[in-house]
């Protein structure tokens, strides 16, 4: 049996085809942009094709992510809440606090043995979310990419006062303008970030071991400073940004199973494989 | 003229042209008072045949008016129904009864006063505690109030007339309770949603309306086929005004029945009954000082900083919850409350210690009194039902 999970973030999609052993089949991560109804088929024929599979034979889809209701060919949706605790479990069995800090939002979430029993969210606000590096790495006029290893070089980092991504853009143009170097901005940037993440995850009591996903945990400099302001250690998978569609996709595997056990049918709702339309 | 509507089709009716009634009314030469909080004596006002209305906000209305005239942590519903009323919206009142519900609250009323001119404008204190002394203060208070409408109205106030008045509202709190027992079946019989537009329908008309509109409405639900469906969620919800049914109307259908509540538009508003005594006033003043469960009445009585003080104080605080969470079949809470109301926001985390310690999950939700502050909601409602299993 084979299983996919389809996550649908507010900057990426991310597809994983697994089998019935957890063993990844397949996955796909392409820029969700604006229409992401049109979009989530695209990437699951991908997905297909990499693995070698018809529609057909997938048994379950899970579809998560903000854009998880536009998904006409899964079988369920499930928040990301739910399953990134159950990624993230299943690569580190035990996770106790797991913090995801996507393009536009950024979650804390209580594990207990595989399963989410508490979270905090924050996806009003820009500052604390990967559009927050975007938008000043735009006005350093450098790729986000590189923002990670130039703050290692950093030696005394600035602080960023300002709670607003618009306005910690405006303190980093007047820092460049008095000559700050610029390791020393973008060390003091990563660490405005961290300290946003970490207050808010902070509400629910933070255990170890704790484990840093989304896109943002590719910039090692954020992870060196959540370190800090942690004060404890902090692991990364190495592809920090399926660990929901992972989970979805270990979620339905264990819809599917414990329908079975039951002797029940599989309990599947998905339609052909097909873009969403507004009729769905 | 049209056949007249009964039971959920008349609340439905009301729901969505509040003051229709109170204007119809008014045409008849009668007095409507508004009233913003729980507060306010309604069995004053009814006594003396006035129409008490409950004022409220609309969060389909954005907000143009009132920024110019308050600073910006105000909470948004009061400054919504601020805002209607420099829309000329409640004009139709013949006075206010403000009360020194919380700080915004009490601010508020100077501020109404500064730009509406009613016939009628009274202010009562109240106060944050439920001492002897702050009780006694408060019999004064309504003492104050009283005369103050018996003045407005030119009529005497006497204490047979307010015994009546009693009865009648007292009735009223009898009949929303046996609503509220509609709600203990699984599935519930009658929907959070239907019952938060009854709970609004009755604070738009007269209390004696309002009384046979719920014996309509009760009949029609048990006699009805059609209620909610079966969920695993039975949920409780608690915290600030709700004035609208969006925030209803999301939570359930994301996938789960909201059964009890603990909000002042439903069982706070309803629930304590006044004890008839010799001085009615006595009645009324425990009543709406003590009886009434809010947070911005002070009841905390840490005698020391042991684990076992503070489990003591949440239980004298919260113990009334623990008896709705079991005669409801509660199995979570939502918390709510909107953005910058102090007096929720405060009391959240003890309300989450006692519910903790009680074993049943709950969440915290925080809004902006906005339609478009309820789409992130969805994901937060879905993720607690998922931990709910």
């Amino acid at each position: 049996m084979y299983f996919a999970g389809v996550d649908i973030g507010s900057t990426m999609t991310k597809v994983m085809i697994m089998a019935e052993d957890e063993r990844t089949c397949s996955q796909v991560i392409g820029p969700t942009g604006a229409e992401h109804r049109r979009l989530a088929n695209k990437v699951m024929e991908e997905a297909l094709q990499q693995a070698n599979l018809p529609f057909d034979e997938i048994s379950y889809v899970v579809a998560t992510g903000y854009g998880r209701v536009n998904v006409p060919f899964a079988d369920r949706q499930i928040t990301e809440l739910t399953c990134h605790a159950k990624g993230v479990s299943s690569l580190f069995p035990n996770v106790r606090t797991a913090i995801d800090i996507g393009g536009q939002d950024a979650k804390g979430m209580k594990i207990n043995q595989g399963n989410l029993v508490d979270f905090a969210m924050n996806d009003k606000c820009a500052a604390g979310t990967g559009r927050f590096l975007e938008v000043i790495s735009d006005a350093l006029g450098i790729k986000v990419e590189d923002l990670g290893k130039i703050s290692l070089k950093s030696t005394k980092k600035v602080e960023i006062s300002s709670v607003c991504t618009i306005f910690a853009q405006q303190e980093v143009i007047s820092h460049l303008s008095e000559g700050t170097p610029l390791e020393d901005i973008v060390a003091g940037l990563h660490d405005a970030i961290a300290g946003r993440v970490v207050r808010m995850v902070k509400r629910l009591k933070i255990e170890p071991d704790v484990v840093l996903t989304g896109g943002v945990a590719k910039n090692v400099g954020v992870v060196r400073a959540i370190r800090e302001n942690l004060g404890c250690e902090l692991l990364v998978p190495e592809d920090p940004l399926l660990t929901g569609a992972l989970g979805a996709a270990i979620l339905g595997k264990e819809i599917v199973l414990k329908a079975l056990a039951k002797g029940e049918a599989i309990p599947r709702k998905g339609r052909r494989l097909e873009e969403a339309t507004f009729f769905n | 003229m049209a056949k007249e509507s009964k039971g959920l089709t008349k609340v439905k009716e009301i729901y969505q042209d509040r003051p229709r009634r109170v204007k119809e009314l008014k045409a008849e030469g009668r007095k409507v008072i508004g009233y913003l909080c729980a507060y306010p004596v309604l069995e004053m006002m009814t006594a003396l045949d006035l129409v008490p209305y409950r004022v409220l906000g609309n969060m389909r209305e954005p907000i143009t008016k009132a920024d110019a005239c308050l600073p910006t942590m105000v909470c948004p519903f009061l400054r919504s129904s601020l805002d209607l009323a420099l829309k000329d919206e409640y004009e139709f009142l013949d006075g206010m009864a403000m009360a020194h519900i919380c700080d915004v609250g009490e601010r508020m009323a100077h501020i109404w006063k500064t730009y509406r001119h009613y016939p009628y404008f009274y202010f009562m204190d109240v106060p944050h505690t439920v001492h002897k002394a702050a009780l006694e203060k408060f019999k004064e208070e309504i003492k104050g109030f009283k005369k103050s409408l018996e003045s407005f109205t030119r009529k005497e106030l006497s204490s047979e007339k307010l015994k009546k008045a009693i009865k009648v509202h007292n009735d009223q709190r009898t009949l929303v309770r046996e609503l509220y027992d509609l709600r203990k079946p699984d599935p519930p019989l009658v929907s959070a949603t239907q019952v938060l537009q009854v709970m609004l329908a009755l604070e738009s008309i007269p209390v004696e309306e309002g009384n046979e509109l719920l014996r309509e409405v009760i009949d029609e639900i048990k006699e009805r086929q059609e209620g909610p469906q079966k969920q695993a969620a039975r949920l409780l919800i608690w915290g600030s005004i709700i004035d609208d049914v969006s925030l209803i109307e999301t939570i359930e259908s994301v996938g789960a029945n909201i059964v009890m509540d603990d909000i002042c538009v439903g069982t706070r508003f309803y629930w304590p009954e006044v004890e008839i005594t010799q001085d009615p006033l006595d009645g009324l003043a425990y009543r709406y000082l003590v009886g009434i469960k809010c947070p911005r009445t002070c009841r905390e009585v840490i005698s020391d900083q042991t684990k076992k003080a503070y489990a003591a104080d949440l239980e004298n605080r919260f113990g009334y919850l623990k008896d709705y969470i079991k005669a409801w079949n509660v199995n979570g809470v939502i918390l709510q409350s909107v953005r910058y109301c102090d007096t929720h926001g405060y009391e959240v985390p003890a309300v989450r210690d006692y519910l903790n310690s009680l074993g049943l999950p709950n969440t915290y939700l925080e809004h902006d009194y906005s339609q478009g502050s309820l789409a992130p909601l969805r994901t937060r409602i879905q993720a607690f039902l998922e931990i709910l299993g």
